[in-house]
């Protein structure tokens, strides 16, 4: 065994003590469990509905139109008579799918970029602070519907590009750039601690260190944007439904509260209910272990914000 | 830096806003004067006649300018009646129309009146040349050129002189054409290529009103900012996004309120003003108001004196029964429902390689969708299921026709699904339907559509896009199947028909791309026919063709409900005239009353 | 300090050139051609073409490279793209393309009105969450801290649509508290802005008032606060002078930064309340293709957040010694 993949081993080590001591600390809290297990279930809805086994036949009509929640029909019918109960579990998959892969692709994107730019420095570095600083400096509104005109009905890979996958492209593309500032600042303070001295000292490659060393030490960062960006996704995806850029053809929640714009006024609130409720149950949740996760790896976090 | 502020901050400011949230907004309404409230849904873009092509922008303009012709108000079905023009044009053949213009028509005072000190010169026949001639003009880029293309003599070159001249280099408006002519101030000489029977509804349409060349020189590029025309109103204020105010034209000629209608007229107190002295309304204004719920509430408050039902407000106003509530009734609220000249349908693009060549395939997708359910969803009955393509408000249109290819038959529609797979050679793909409109109205339709399709066993999916992107998709001819509607800008069939006319296919108005030797045939004669019954039969015979030929899914023919208060008198419903507020009389005094409560 | 301005001023000129570029390739990229809604429902393929040809949409994309074979260098740099740079880096705005207004006149009579809007609402959220922030963060892990917390996911919940709907109907149509929609310049304005105002500060609470509880409760765990505490210093003391005067470094660095784009107005709330701000005015611009109007759009706000981001770079530099004048 070299002695590069011993200090390795160090380092990731010190990762695994605060994951592991995270994980105890998070568990002793209920309030903290209960959360975990309301994600849990939104997320096995999610996936029992891409299995097929959950809401299915969402787009059958179950009765008659607009009909108020009850016994005989759940949370109610909508404009064409299809349950609302089966859309709003329906939109969890929607909902999951979008906030995930949207956070998927920015960090994909924010994470490389930023460890290369806050690590190598020089050229490099001036030019991904270039881009993000371009990015950012056009208006969020303007850049999102910009890039969701773009890509509607084109193809990537082969593969057609409608509806969802818009979505989670149109906010992964337009989000990283606050990932990719906090990695590059952390990345930047991480450069010269002794670990990194010491494994270029061993002869480490650069891409070792990188992908070996300094990014196992920034990931909770990841972790922590994650679970508070996970909200925003939700809340942008209703956003584009109301700018008529969201999802078709597909239950969302966004979907349904637009349709309650219009609908409130017939007296059917009971859409906008299931779908609010939705969200907030989902939210509350995540920001509370978001909150938790922050406190458990709190020690080296209070730099990585500023 | 004082850490306190922020804290102070608060309270403070939420006092002043509540504070500022109090007191009344009906200021205007005790002044006494006679004021017509309106909204606008839409942008209006300019008010430069040769540039408006919208309905917003055109309900605007229409009270301060003026064309040759214009609309009956109270005739049905609807006619013309001269406007700026003295009389109905005369003339030996077809092709060359003399209009005599009205003496004593003067525009609006304006500073771009320099040689009058303001005072607006009288109009002669020499404002029409030049206020067409700017349409003819390629550097102008005016939306309305396909109203005088290939009819005028002359103004077709005028064009590709514009075309040909560089950039900075200045149009000679003075140059001839040949076939617009003014041997005198008031006389004005049109001649065409061939016939065109369509020319006196075209020359009632606001973009042909005249224009004059003092205010074009004055003001430039900025033109579109200052409408100087011959009507009843001049532009006191506008405020982009906001609202616009029109105040009565002082020096408007002498105009009367007609004095017969249609039956029933009398007796609905619309003959009351009869013979009087037009306009009553001194003062119009428009907020612009760009969501349904805020509308319909500043209606149910009183500050717009009219208003549509937006759908999902329809319960609220209008009972099962088609009948205004009483609660409507009793706050002195009338309900009119009137037809559209207006066609909707999903139209299949003819050269597609699937739906083009595929006529089972279309007609089963015709007979998919069930009208009169579709009506009551999306329209709560506020519409006609179609049968073609000319809507009923029209006298060309058969009652008595009956087209299959409409009737809701799922069965039958299986079965001749059965033959387009046959006639396709192997099993159907998905078929894209492209939809102008990404608002919830449009993807409950495409949810809709989409549910119907699977009904019979063909898989469909939804493109939506918004209006630029669908443009691109049918000028482009790149769609399979398209939503569209089309409202008619004259009651002449010839309106509809173009759209289905070899030559116009696209980027031309034929978004069906639609090719028939037979139909191309009898447009052309119908097309320069003046209206007589061979002509209406001539349009049967066409119709019938597209009916059997199934370009599209005609799904239905628009009806409009409007709702007004009783203080809003000589109130008609006009689905082609623009310029109608000079009818109108406002009774103060029992708006006062009813919105004072 | 005048170099290091100077160095600053240099680095802006790549971010504006970058942004040039990036809606260049966008407006290309977007489906959708002004021209066919210029030329009106009816028209024929002819007029089409011509108009395209007036607005010079026919013009080669980056260079006429036969121009340039036959030696004419200026002709050959008259493509959209050189063109698409020379006039918005002179700031040669052309006129709308559906309404000819100039864009620079547009802009100025409507940035005022989302200005009136946007700035009363943004001071009054910043200062309410902030004070609902330090409560929380004082109140940290007691019942007062959760029941805050959950009204607040509740509200950050809670879709802005709602919060609209629901006070334009009862508090402005029920109960005649405020206008129901409509604008006027001036102090007149108060009266119409008051309520978008207010239900603007009700749906922004939850998230603000979440992301400066974080900001908060980090100054409370630094060294220096629990040295504080630890001297016995009383608690609103400490919060006052030391939590709260940390904790303004990254918000004021968050609030410079969100400046620029408040002249864009809020959408949803200009929509409803009929406020002719540039909210409605970029939409418009957007569902007719008018990319003269969005780019003038897009360049000035970028402008702007360039220049807030000198500013707060160069404030700081003053500030903090640390700060190397590199």
């Amino acid at each position: 065994m070299t002695e590069a993949a011993l200090t390795s081993d160090i380092a990731v080590g010190k990762g695994r003590s605060l994951w592991a001591d995270a994980w105890r600390r998070l568990l002793s809290r209920k309030l903290v469990v209960a959360s975990l297990i309301v994600i849990a279930v939104f997320v096995m809805v999610a996936l029992g509905v891409y299995a097929g086994l959950i809401a299915r036949d969402w787009s059958e009509p179950v009765g008659p139109r607009y009909q108020r929640p009850s016994l005989e029909h759940g949370f109610g019918t909508d404009f064409l008579g299809r349950s609302v109960w089966r859309k709003t579990l329906y939109g969890a998959k929607i909902s999951l799918t979008v906030a995930f892969l949207a956070s998927l692709i920015s960090i994909c994107i924010g994470l490389p970029l930023g460890a290369i730019a806050g690590y190598f420095k020089g050229w490099i570095d001036e030019l991904i602070v270039w881009l993000f600083t371009t990015v950012n400096s056009i208006p969020y509104i303007i850049l999102i519907l910009a890039f969701a005109f773009v890509l509607q009905g084109k193809t990537l890979f082969g593969y057609p590009l409608r509806g969802i996958s818009v979505v989670y492209l149109v906010i992964g593309l337009t989000s990283w750039v606050g990932l990719c500032r906090l990695i590059r600042g952390e990345v930047l303070k991480h450069r010269d601690r002794d670990y990194v001295m010491a494994a270029r000292a061993y002869g480490c490659s650069r891409s070792r260190i990188i992908l070996g060393h300094v990014i196992p030490n920034v990931a909770h960062l990841v972790i922590i944007n994650f679970s508070l960006r996970f909200v925003s996704f939700i809340h942008a995806e209703v956003i584009l439904s109301f700018l008529g850029l969201g999802v078709k053809g597909e239950p969302s929640w966004g979907v349904m509260i637009d349709d309650a714009r219009q609908e409130l006024y017939r007296g059917c609130w009971w859409q906008l209910a299931a779908a609010t409720l939705a969200i907030g149950l989902l939210c509350l949740a995540l920001n509370i272990v978001g909150d938790a996760l922050r406190d458990a790896l709190d020690p080296k976090l209070r730099q990585g914000l500023e | 830096m004082s850490m306190k502020n922020p804290l102070i901050l608060t309270p403070v400011f939420l006092l002043v806003v509540l504070f500022a949230g109090c007191g009344g907004d009906d200021q205007d309404q005790a002044s006494g004067k006679m004021v017509r409230y309106l909204s606008l849904g839409a942008k209006v873009r300019g008010m430069d006649p040769m540039d408006i092509g919208d309905t917003t922008s055109s309900s605007v303009a229409s009270q301060i300018f003026e064309s040759l012709y214009q609309y009956h108000y109270l005739k049905r079905p609807y006619e013309l009646i001269p406007c700026l023009a003295e009389d109905f044009p005369t003339g030996e053949d077809q092709l060359t129309y003399t209009f005599k213009l009205r003496p004593g028509v003067v525009f609006a005072d304006d500073p771009c009146f320099t040689a009058t000190q303001g005072k607006g010169r009288q109009l002669v026949a020499a404002d029409f040349i030049y206020a067409w001639k700017r349409i003819a003009d390629v550097k102008n880029i005016s939306k309305n050129w396909w109203i005088f293309e290939d009819h005028i003599v002359g103004l077709d070159e005028f064009r590709d002189y514009t075309g040909r001249l560089k950039a900075g280099e200045n149009v000679d408006y003075m140059r001839p054409v040949e076939g617009l002519q003014a041997p005198d101030d008031f006389t004005l000489v049109v001649t065409l290529k061939r016939p065109w029977p369509q020319i006196l509804y075209l020359l009632a349409h606001l973009p042909t009103a005249p224009v004059a060349r003092e205010a074009v020189q004055y003001y430039g590029k900025s033109i579109h900012n200052h409408p100087v025309g011959t009507g009843p109103y001049m532009l006191k204020d506008w405020k982009r996004g906001n609202k616009i105010v029109m105040v009565r034209n002082p020096r408007f000629r002498q105009e009367f309120y007609p004095v017969e209608g249609s039956p029933g007229d009398r007796e609905a107190g619309l003959l009351e003003d009869a013979g009087k002295v037009l306009p009553f309304v001194d003062e119009a204004r428009w907020q612009v108001v760009e969501e349904d719920q805020p509308r319909w509430l500043i209606f149910m408050r009183g500050q717009l004196d009219a208003s549509g039902i937006p759908k999902d407000f329809y319960n609220r106003a209008i009972d099962p029964s088609r009948q205004l509530r009483s609660e409507m009734k009793d706050k002195g609220i009338r309900l009119q429902i009137f037809r559209d000249p207006s066609t909707y349908w999903y139209g299949f693009n003819m050269e597609d390689p699937v739906v083009g060549t595929n006529k089972p395939l279309r007609q089963a997708m015709s007979m998919a969708i069930n009208r009169p359910e579709y009506v009551e969803i999306f329209t709560n009955n506020r519409a006609e299921v179609a049968q073609g393509v000319i809507p009923p408000l029209f006298k060309e249109y058969d009652p008595e026709v009956i087209n299959p290819n409409c009737q809701y038959n799922p069965e039958r529609a299986r079965e001749l699904l059965k033959e387009a797979v046959e006639v396709h050679g192997g099993p159907l793909p998905t078929i894209t339907i492209s939809t102008p409109g990404t608002d919830t109205l449009s993807r409950q339709m495409g949810e809709y559509v989409t549910l119907a399709m699977d009904n019979i066993g063909l898989k469909v999916k939804i493109d939506y896009m918004d209006w630029p992107s669908f443009q691109d998709r049918i000028k482009t001819k790149s769609s399979q199947v398209f939503q569209m509607g089309w409202v008619a800008d004259y009651p002449d069939p010839e309106n509809f028909m173009q759209l289905f006319y070899s030559k116009n296919v696209s980027p031309g108005p034929n978004n069906f791309n639609y090719r028939n030797q037979a139909f191309d045939t009898l447009y052309e004669k119908a097309k320069a026919m003046p209206d007589s019954n061979e002509r209406r039969r001539i349009y049967h015979q066409m119709e019938n063709i597209i009916r059997d030929d199934c370009p599209a899914i005609f799904l239905v023919h628009g009806v409009a409900f409007v709702l007004h208060y009783n203080w809003l008198k000589n109130y008609k419903p006009h689905v082609f005239g623009y310029g109608l507020i000079k009818y109108q009389r406002i009774d103060v005094a029992a708006r006062q009353k009813s919105v004072g409560r | 300090m005048v170099s290091y301005i100077i160095r600053r001023l240099l680095y802006a000129i790549p971010t504006i050139l970058g942004v040039l570029l990036i809606t260049f390739i966008l407006f290309n990229l977007i489906p959708g051609d002004p021209s066919y809604d210029i030329a009106g429902k009816s028209a024929s393929a002819e007029t089409i073409a011509e108009i395209r040809r007036e607005l010079g949409f026919d013009k080669p994309r980056f260079l006429d490279t036969e121009a340039l074979s036959q030696g004419r260098i200026a002709a050959a740099f008259d493509s959209q793209f050189f063109n698409h740079f020379r006039n918005t880096l002179t700031l040669n705005f052309p006129r709308s393309l559906t309404s000819h207004e100039p864009i620079w006149d547009e802009i100025k009579s409507r940035a005022p009105a989302s200005l009136t809007l946007a700035a009363p609402m943004f001071i009054g959220l910043i200062a309410t969450s902030i004070a609902i922030a330090l409560v929380v963060a004082f109140a940290r892990g007691s019942w007062v801290d959760t029941i805050l917390v959950f009204i607040c996911v509740v509200g950050m919940s809670i879709p802005m649509l709602s919060y609209i709907l629901f006070g334009q109907h009862y508090l402005a149509y029920e109960l005649g508290w405020f206008p129901i929609l409509g604008y006027e310049s001036g102090m007149q304005a108060f009266k119409y802005i008051a309520l978008p105002c207010l239900l603007g500060i009700a749906s922004g609470l939850g998230s603000y008032v979440r992301f400066y509880r974080t900001v908060m409760l980090d100054e409370m765990r630094s060294d220096y606060v629990r040295t504080a505490f630890a001297k016995g210093l009383s608690s609103p003391r400490v919060l006052f002078k030391h939590v709260l005067k940390n904790a303004m470094i990254p918000i004021i660095t968050t609030l410079v930064l969100s400046i620029p784009f408040l002249f864009l107005g809020s959408l949803l709330l200009e929509r409803f309340f009929s406020i002719p701000g540039m909210g409605s005015y970029f939409l418009d611009a957007f569902n007719s293709r008018d990319f003269p109007v969005i780019n003038a759009m897009v360049f000035t706000t970028s402008l702007l957040y360039v220049l807030g981001q000198l500013v707060t770079d160069i404030c700081y530099a003053l500030v903090d010694p640390r700060i190397s004048l590199r």
